[in-house]
């Protein structure tokens, strides 16, 4: 990337916080006590959150899951080593949030089937995220951040922290598994 | 080409993709406002109701006490009694400074920067007797409040509403 005149023009430290990335700034407001700066950082990740959930979870539980884990990063924001990784941190306690649901849902009682039932004669958008649901687990993710949040294959790659060409590879693979089974759903 | 459609949404769109994007974008996340939990003021009336009720306790206990002694039979006091000495006895005429044996019939260490209180009436103990019941009666309404509000402190704000429904 070359210095423009405006960049030549700035003073060193203006030019640091230009560069730094707008994560980086909110987190650290946020340690510094700005309650605000963690709303902007809910509303920047919070598809995110959401898109990984929904290619776990039942729909019915993704609201209430995306709150638990954004309240649960705002209180432990802290442990966060470095604040340019917020994305990541987060795709991860979401995952692993998903792994704990369904770990509890075993344990008590098996809702899944019913909440299934009732998302599966939903609407067709249902019946297509259980098809992307039935894909490995690299794929669906990206698929679901593509193609229901509306995230670019660039973007997925900077919020998740995957690499843009993992990121390349999942959408085209996952995308052409997605068309086998949606030309085998067309054909019954 | 389709394939940067599906990578960054440039090019020449997939009408496929495109469909699918139409169909699953009702799944799309709704924004909804996060509620973060209310920080906490440090209060410090659970530390001034505790003070103020040690400061009340001691005060009843002091009274008690009071009232305790004062119920109690009238300690003896010390008495000193002077004897004459045997030469004394024995030799009237002789001139000679006065030596008084003193002899310490009974002690009482009891503290002597008090007066050693008379003896209450039956009417005045009774009056006693009830402002300590009154006390103690106070010291326990007091305890109960203290108690209820230990509990409302402890007791969480703001409890996460949106618990799973699993369970």
């Amino acid at each position: 990337m070359y210095a423009t005149a405006d960049m030549l023009l700035m003073t060193p430290e203006a030019h640091a916080v230009e560069q730094t990335p707008v994560e980086v700034v909110l987190v650290r407001a946020v340690l510094d006590g700005d309650r605000d700066g963690f709303a902007r950082l809910y509303d920047l990740y919070a598809p995110l959150v959401h898109g990984i959930l929904l290619a776990r979870v039942p729909r019915a539980e993704v609201d209430d899951l995306v709150q638990d884990i954004f309240l649960h990063a705002y209180k432990k924001l802290h442990t966060l080593r470095d604040s340019a990784a917020f994305g990541p941190w987060i795709a991860m306690i979401a995952r692993n949030r998903a792994v704990d649901f369904h770990r509890r849902s075993r344990e008590t009682v098996e809702i899944n089937d019913d909440l299934r039932g009732s998302e599966a004669h939903d609407s067709r958008a249902a019946e297509i995220l259980e098809l992307i649901r039935s894909l490995p687990e690299a794929y669906r993710e990206t698929l679901v951040l593509r193609l229901v949040e509306g995230m670019t294959g660039p973007e997925i790659a900077a919020r998740t922290g995957l690499t843009a060409a993992s990121v390349r590879v999942n959408l085209h693979r996952g995308m052409k598994q997605l068309r086998e089974k949606l030309g085998v759903m067309e054909g019954l | 080409m389709k394939d940067d459609y599906l990578w960054d949404k440039s090019g020449q769109p997939d009408p496929e993709i495109q469909k699918l994007e139409e169909i699953l974008g009702t799944l799309r996340y709704q924004p909804k406002p996060l509620e973060l939990p209310v920080s906490r003021r440090r209060s410090y009336f659970p530390l001034l109701a505790i003070a103020a009720s040690l400061l009340l306790a001691l005060f009843a206990a002091g009274v008690w006490l009071r009232v305790r002694n004062q119920s109690a039979p009238q300690p003896r006091q010390a008495e000193v009694i002077s004897t004459p000495s045997p030469v004394e006895e024995k030799k009237p005429e002789q001139i000679i400074p006065k030596v008084v044996q003193q002899e310490v019939v009974a002690v009482n260490h009891k503290p002597r920067h008090r007066p050693v209180p008379a003896a209450l009436s039956k009417s005045e103990r009774e009056e006693a007797l009830e402002a300590k019941q009154q006390l103690m009666m106070a010291l326990r309404l007091t305890t109960e409040k203290l108690s209820l509000v230990h509990r409302k402190n402890t007791t969480p704000a703001n409890l996460i509403k949106n618990q799973h429904r699993v369970g």
